[in-house]
């Protein structure tokens, strides 16, 4: 039996919004204690005083978390400024946490770390591991390709890299009742438990392509051997590069193209563009852009690519993770895109997601995971 | 012990207390969405007007392309016509001049031969009045013959026939030199001769059209010739475009005649020549019925024409552009008017730069 329970505030007392959330919490799991849990939370609120308080209300939780640039739950669909908390009651999946520190200065490290600490609990296979790093440090890829070492090449990786108010200067990480800086906390499950995702996003690209001719991972340094700066100043004036209008590259493994946003680092000096995952020498990219309703439409793709793959009857919870960059675009419309994956999922079914710096989930169901920006990440969980 | 109605005011309060952090939360982000919207939209703007810029230069690119195959495609059709028009012409001019060949041999034998022929009867006329002059009283037999056979008319009309003989000779040796000049299969290089020579032979061979019908009086040429240099030129093309010109006007103004037969409007043609320093002007000007603009802005086009089916090919003009414009580096002018005239204005260099 698997129980689910999402509670949200947005209360900007961090006091008072996590009492406001437990409360919720209590009332819908009448007298169960959750196993884990997944906490969401902007970057105005004392995070050490809330993982606290969740540890006092359900001692022992498995707690992995993050910070945001916005959140939503089946209780107050989109917020920002908001925190929400789901929780997992099982007696027979097991979900258990670990976190890797230092992630920057050695990935590998912090991944093996992490999964030591978290596998250590399961008798049975993994069956897909969530994680929420940090994104501002490090090239992600690095950090995903380590994850996927440390796991073994065939456990799904879902979830999204911490955010903070843009343009990003600093994203928290969560695990039980520590707060982390350049860390990669991850939520492993086992057990009888059926999961099944999809990804979209409807930008387009637009104007001339150009090849990359100088990049290292995630910077980019120059674009047809001209500055990377002053291949976004053509297309969007003299405004900074941001992650709304991300460039787009072909994927040779699938031949799909791929998001990359620029993460609001750029060096004017050198011409610079850092971004949210990393570019190849030679990738052709191309700059693109998205109308509101492209972006909504992929959204409902993503639900639906979901809905259509999921293994059993009805998941019992839904987990979103979209890119700041929609966020930026949709601006008053944010709050449609949460409203229509409740409606297409049902009113009732508990979800919970949140605004990242960059979505991961394998593109095709079999694939590596990967770093999407500007995407639409769907996962259906449920019992088997 | 607070009691239940302090409780609920309590809870009253913690509630308005909590809408109002809410509240002030929310005032403080939609100022910060509102900014990241402005600068979003302002990207937009300039990111779709840059699009549009180079839409706009992809267009002109295109434009320019389309122009290329155009001109391309024009000038496919200009190598068409000039394959076309040698072979053409290669095959009329051998025909024209092996007729030619063939014609002048027997009438050069007949018109040599008129000429002892001539002296023949003069002698044998001589002959006959000495005889006479002797014999003024012939016998009633030679009399009566002399009366039966007219011999005075016959002595009177001999004289006559003889120059008329002479006559058509030359005409033959006139027209078979013409059919020569025009077909000039002997001159296929460039050479400089005289320009008047090519439309003299023209009109002869257009004598025929150009004299009165049953239905319409003579064509009156009018020739305004100035005093002319020899020209460079490849002498059969000039024909070539002499002859589309002029058999052009007199189907204008045997149209015009057609179509308004009430009009007092003797048809003619002026073929005028001008001499300059390094060029010549030939005009060529009927006074028949014009052309609307939107037919003479198309008169040199490939297979454009105005006649039935099956009557005109659309080519002559543009042959006639293409040999004056790219085989003799010269200048082929249309001015037409519609019920007044048209006329054609050919300038050629002198001298032909290889």
């Amino acid at each position: 039996m698997l129980k689910l329970a999402v509670g949200h505030s947005n209360d900007p007392d961090s006091l008072a919004a996590i009492t406001e959330v437990l409360a919720q919490l209590r009332s819908q799991l009448s007298g169960q204690l959750p196993n884990a849990g997944l906490l969401f939370a902007a970057i105005d609120f004392e995070y050490a005083q809330i993982l606290q308080k969740i540890d006092e209300a359900f001692p022992g939780i498995e707690l992995i978390g993050g910070t945001t640039e916005g959140e939503m739950s089946s209780e107050l669909g989109f917020e920002q400024d908001s925190l929400t908390l789901m929780v997992f009651c099982s007696k027979t999946i097991t979900i258990s946490a670990g976190i890797g520190r230092n992630v920057a200065q050695d990935a590998v490290a912090a991944a093996t770390s992490a999964v030591r600490q978290a596998q250590a609990h399961h008798a049975d296979n993994i069956q897909f591991c969530l994680t929420f790093p940090e994104s501002l440090t490090i090239s992600n890829e690095i950090i995903l390709e380590s994850l996927e070492s440390a796991l073994g090449k065939k456990i799904p990786v879902f979830g999204g890299l911490t955010a903070g108010q843009h343009p990003s200067k600093q994203t928290y990480q969560f695990c039980k009742t520590e707060v982390c800086r350049n860390s990669v906390p991850i939520l492993l499950f086992s057990g009888p438990i059926q999961f099944s995702h999809g990804v979209a996003n409807g930008w387009h690209p637009i104007g001339k392509a150009g090849q990359v001719t100088k990049a290292t991972h995630n910077v980019v340094y120059e674009i047809d051997n001209r500055p990377a700066l002053s291949f976004y100043h053509h297309y969007l004036g003299a405004l900074p590069p941001t992650s709304e209008y991300p460039l787009a590259l072909l994927d040779a493994e699938s031949e799909r193209h791929y998001m990359r946003a620029p993460s609001g680092i750029y060096d004017e000096t050198i011409g610079s563009i850092t971004f949210f995952g990393s570019v190849p020498e030679g990738a052709v990219v191309q700059i693109t852009e998205a109308s509101h309703d492209d972006i909504l439409a992929a959204s409902s793709q993503s639900v639906q690519q979901a809905i259509d793959s999921y293994p059993g009857k009805s998941p019992d919870a839904a987990l979103f993770f979209s890119c700041v960059g929609r966020r930026q675009l949709l601006g008053s419309r944010t709050k449609e895109e949460h409203a229509l994956a409740q409606q297409q999922l049902g009113e009732t079914l508990p979800s919970c997601g949140f605004y990242t710096n960059g979505e991961i989930s394998p593109l095709q169901d079999e694939g590596s995971p990967r770093i999407h920006n500007e995407t639409f990440v769907t996962l259906l969980i449920g019992e088997a | 012990m607070l009691s239940n109605a302090a409780m609920s005011s309590q809870l009253e309060v913690q509630q308005l207390e909590k809408q109002n952090r809410v509240l002030h939360k929310k005032l403080e982000r939609a100022e910060v969405t509102n900014l990241e919207l402005e600068a979003t939209t302002q990207k937009k703007e300039t990111l779709l007007r840059q699009v549009i810029l180079e839409l706009r230069d992809s267009q002109a690119t295109l434009e320019s392309q389309s122009r290329e195959l155009e001109q391309t495609c024009l000038d496919l059709q200009q190598a068409q016509i000039q394959l076309v028009q040698a072979e053409k012409m290669s095959s009329l001019g051998q025909l024209v001049a092996g007729v030619a060949h063939e014609i002048n041999n027997p009438v050069n034998f007949i018109h040599g031969n008129i000429r002892h022929l001539e002296t023949y009867l003069q002698d044998l006329l001589e002959f006959l009045a000495l005889y006479e002059s002797h014999y003024p009283q012939p016998v009633d037999e030679i009399r009566q013959a002399a009366e039966d056979l007219e011999i005075a008319y016959i002595k009177d009309d001999l004289t006559k026939i003889l120059p008329s003989m002479s006559m058509g000779t030359e005409r033959i040796r006139d027209i078979v030199l013409s059919l020569r000049n025009f077909s000039r299969m002997d001159e296929a290089e460039c050479k400089a001769v005289n320009i008047h020579d090519g439309i003299e032979s023209t009109l002869l061979i257009l004598q025929h059209r150009l004299k009165s019908q049953s239905e319409r009086p003579t064509i009156e040429v009018v020739r305004e010739f100035a005093a002319m240099p020899p020209v460079e030129c490849f002498a059969g093309q000039l024909n070539q475009v002499f002859m589309n010109i002029i058999s052009n006007a007199i189907d204008a103004l045997e149209t015009s005649l057609k179509k308004n037969p009430k009009v007092q409007k003797a048809p003619k043609i002026v073929l005028r020549t001008e001499a300059y320093a390094d060029n010549i002007v030939i005009s060529i000007t009927d006074n028949g019925m014009g052309m609307p603009a939107a037919v003479k802005d198309r008169i040199f086009d490939p297979f454009f024409t105005t006649k039935p089916v099956g009557k005109g090919t659309g080519m002559g003009m543009a042959i006639s552009y293409q040999l004056v414009v790219e085989k003799h580096s010269g200048k082929i002018v249309c001015h037409s008017e519609e019920g007044i005239g048209t006329g054609f204005v050919i300038t050629l260099p002198i001298r032909l730069k290889p």
